[in-house]
């Protein structure tokens, strides 16, 4: 890992985003001898994936088997990671992409920091910790979490009070309180766009009140309630850290539903719902749990037994959608819903104590302004070519993950792979061409 | 027990109201509709169990249906419909076809359907009417009284044979759709006792008069809360207004029949005379309203309107207009003018009563025996209400 990059660089491939698919991604590229360079908007690379706590269908640590894959690119000798940066533009001509990349400054120097952290322990600055949705608190300087890659300390301008604290105290001086953001344009023959997902806001449908409710959660939140390392330790309900008794997982809560604008299906939701169910009954035995489905899709391999144990495991299974969600008294929930399978009185008021809303997926990174890549209609990148599932509509230019539509993880990792694939294929044949030409 | 299954059912409900915009075959009852429903009861019958009735093709049970009727159009399912399948509209549209199918003449089935059908089944009974007027129209100066123009006597005949024929039409609609909600009460075994009929008969009209469940379909939660309209602009108020100036101009007229000679002139607060007036005027205010939300169409139920959406309450309003020209005319002689208006006023009165089982003025007849049947169907047990007395 080199944060020492200019405009002599000249990668191999460059992946867009540091999450799991880019980093496969990189990997594959790099195990065949390409340099590629790694381009991550975040502090840390790892994407959403290392902030969960464990994966489906096998239970596996998220944790455990995310950081040796950023471990290892971190380490490649032909992977060169940019954290804090973001792809501005790239302009293809000629089989050559010149790519425009934003780095934000993070007021540190990174070959200057060591990640020792005294700026972290001295800095009296503190917010709420996105890494832990807002559920922890973070000093204003700080090594973005605990496995974080890089190691170095990322100063939040918004938050700081600029009172030199850190600056004191940090022994190699590498805190730079006028960094100013830096563009750096470099050039490629091959791009992989695997810029993954963002969640649409728990706030998007408001017959939902998770605005009026501290206790109408993301599933983020509960990931990190679940993980071992998360801001309880335990499953703690936010608004007043009671063990919840009663949990509704509802699902469909940001997809499939085209009074927000999200008709599509985000593909995860029911399995992570069925995961998250499955840990919780672990965490809390004593806790009713629910999940209010329109249909359970557990299409990939294992998944449907993965179900079928859920429901062995005493998980409530109650088709129909959540119409509405009211807050009462005591920060409990009130939630309406018809029981579709139910002959005799369907219509049901049911109370529960913390409720997890299946938010839909939506595209994180809109690249069709700024770069020669297409978005098809949900607007994730277009992948028109059946038989080229990787292919974007630009010449040199392969997605993964994500950022080409909803997928887990399984599918993420088997399509990062086939992108890199594609991308050093499609390397080698213009190299040859150009030789043989 | 076999079930006949209609598999047009879906295409026929998308020909009526405005059901040529519907896709409810999205739908994929996730019973959002239901749970969001202000009037929803445990029963859970509408919107979403209709719809899947009308996509399996389950007409008769559909049409046996009183649930169809219990729904007074908020609009809540269709703007949180997951897949906008307008279960609202659905609704209406489905209305609009049992009206033409509970009437054995098809007349309603052709003025439901289009505009063209409308206005021709509108343009016949209009003609019936004026030549059957005309025959005894008197030709007399343009000072001359209103009823010395158009005999009152004629006009009461020919109005006594069209109230006996619509109310055999009337019957024949509402046994339809009695009878098949008989059959469905069969099947699902619940018990119509006789005692309990005339306990649900006061029900229902207490429901109707007060628009008890109208209010609560109205001003029924809502998430997130919407600011509560002006108390005379609230829907069931508008359609209070409507109703009650209807009825007070139909008592008006009655009773002006039965207590005095036709025709003999009154002071303008006599109080038949007056009812009559008033009540015109509040109709007149609702259906301005009504109207006028159709016409701005920027809020759900009043977003896809039909023909026949708008040719009721504009039939009722022309007809209102000109008996309160007539009336005018009746004090103030406004010549031949007077006349002509007083023609066409009785002409379009008729038209109103003849059309009253065809058009979306049967909803009078259809939703008011719905609710003495669902109030009939759901009464307690006798046992039961002797326990509870006890």
């Amino acid at each position: 890992m080199n944060t020492q990059i200019d405009s002599s660089y000249r990668p191999d491939a460059l992946v867009v985003g540091g999450g799991i698919a880019g980093l496969q991604s990189a990997l594959d590229l790099a195990d065949q001898g390409l340099k590629v360079l790694v381009v991550e908007r975040g502090a840390s690379i790892g994407g959403h994936m290392i902030a969960l706590s464990k994966v489906f269908p096998t239970l596996d640590c998220a944790s455990c088997i995310t950081t040796p894959k950023m471990s290892a690119a971190a380490h490649h000798e032909n992977i060169q990671i940019l954290t804090n940066a973001e792809v501005e533009a790239i302009e293809s001509r000629d089989g050559l992409h010149r790519v425009r990349i934003l780095r934000k400054p993070t007021y540190v120097n990174f070959d200057k920091c060591i990640g020792c952290r005294l700026c972290e322990y001295a800095c009296d600055t503190e917010y709420r910790d996105r890494f832990e949705e807002g559920l922890g608190a973070v000093r204003a300087i700080a090594v973005p979490f605990t496995n974080a890659i890089p190691q170095k300390a990322v100063l939040d301008a918004e938050h700081c009070l600029t009172c030199g604290s850190c600056a004191r105290v940090c022994p190699t001086d590498a805190i730079e309180f006028d960094q100013k953001p830096r563009t750096l344009a470099i050039e490629t023959e091959a791009v992989i766009v695997a810029s993954g997902f963002d969640l649409n806001s728990v706030t998007v449908k408001p017959q939902y009140n998770a605005a009026r409710s501290q206790n109408v959660i993301a599933p983020m939140t509960l990931e990190r309630l679940l993980a071992p390392h998360g801001p309880y330790g335990r499953v703690l309900r936010p608004s007043d850290g009671k063990i919840p008794g009663a949990i509704a997982f509802v699902q469909c809560a940001g997809s499939r539903d085209e009074s927000i604008g999200v008709p599509y299906c985000s593909r995860v939701c029911c399995m992570y719902a069925i995961k998250q169910a499955m840990l919780l009954a672990g965490a809390l035995p004593l806790a009713d749990i629910t999940i209010y489905y329109m249909d359970i899709r557990a299409f990939g391999k294992g998944y449907e037994q993965f179900f079928q144990n859920a429901k062995a495991m005493g998980i409530n299974f109650v088709r129909g959608k959540v119409a509405r969600i009211d807050p009462i008294e005591g920060g409990d929930l009130r939630l309406h819903v018809e029981t579709t399978e139910d002959a005799e009185n369907p219509l049901e008021e049911r109370t529960h104590d913390l409720v997890v809303l299946a938010q839909g997926m939506i595209p994180g990174w809109n690249p069709a302004q700024t770069t020669p890549v297409a978005c098809a209609s949900d607007g994730f990148v277009a992948t028109p070519r059946l038989t080229a599932p990787t292919a974007t509509t630009a010449p040199g230019i392969f997605t993964a993950g994500t950022a080409a539509g909803p997928k887990d993880i399984v599918d993420t990792i088997a399509e990062a792979g086939a992108a890199a694939i594609a991308a050093s294929q499609y390397l080698f044949q213009k190299r040859e061409t150009a030789v043989a030409g | 027990m076999a079930r006949i299954v209609n598999t047009q059912l879906l295409q026929k409900i998308k020909r009526h109201g405005a059901g040529g915009t519907l896709d409810v075959s999205a739908c994929f009852n996730c019973g959002n509709c239901v749970a969001v429903c202000p009037l929803a009861e445990d029963s859970a019958g509408f919107p979403r169990r209709m719809i899947r009735m009308a996509q399996v093709g389950m007409e008769q049970e559909l049409l046996a249906s009183e649930d169809l009727w219990r729904c007074y159009a908020c609009g809540e399912c269709t703007e949180t419909c997951p897949r906008q399948a307008d279960p609202a509209a659905f609704m209406a549209a489905t209305r609009s076809y049992a009206i033409a199918r509970y009437d054995f003449t098809g007349l309603a089935g052709l003025a439901n359907r289009s505009a063209a059908g409308n206005l021709a089944v509108f343009a016949v009974f209009s003609a019936i009417f004026g030549v059957l007027l005309a025959a005894k129209q008197q030709a007399v100066a343009p000072s001359a009284p209103l009823f010395n123009f158009l005999p009152g006597e004629w006009i009461h005949h020919i109005g006594v044979a069209l109230f006996v024929v619509v109310g055999l039409s009337a019957v024949f609609g509402m046994l339809s759709m009695f009878l098949r909600f008989r059959a469905q009460c069969g099947r699902k075994a619940v018990a119509l006792r006789l005692s309990a009929l005339p306990g649900a008969l006061v029900q229902a009209l207490t429901d109707a008069l007060m628009h008890t469940r109208f209010q609560r379909c109205a001003d029924g939660e809502r998430t997130p809360a919407k600011p509560a309209e002006p108390l005379l602009k609230r829907p069931w108020a508008v359609h209070a207004a409507v109703m009650g100036g209807f009825l007070a101009m139909l008592a008006a007229t009655t009773l002006d029949y039965l207590l005095k000679p036709i025709g003999s002139p009154v002071a303008p607060w006599y109080p038949m005379r007056l009812l009559g007036a008033i009540g015109g005027l509040v109709c007149l205010y609702g259906l301005a309203v009504m109207l006028g939300r159709r016409w701005k169409a920027s809020e759900v139920p009043w977003k896809k309107s039909s023909f026949a959406d708008w040719f009721f309450p504009l039939l009722l309003a022309a007809t209102v207009l000109t008996g309160l020209a007539a009336e005018v005319a009746d004090y103030a002689p406004l010549g031949a003018f007077g006349h002509i208006v007083f023609f066409a006023h009785v002409v379009l009165a008729m038209d109103l009563v003849a059309l009253l089982p065809l058009t979306k003025f049967a909803h009078v007849l259809y939703r008011t025996l719905a609710l003495t049947l669902f109030a009939w169907s759901h009464a307690p047990a006798a046992e039961t209400a002797a326990e509870a007395e006890a």
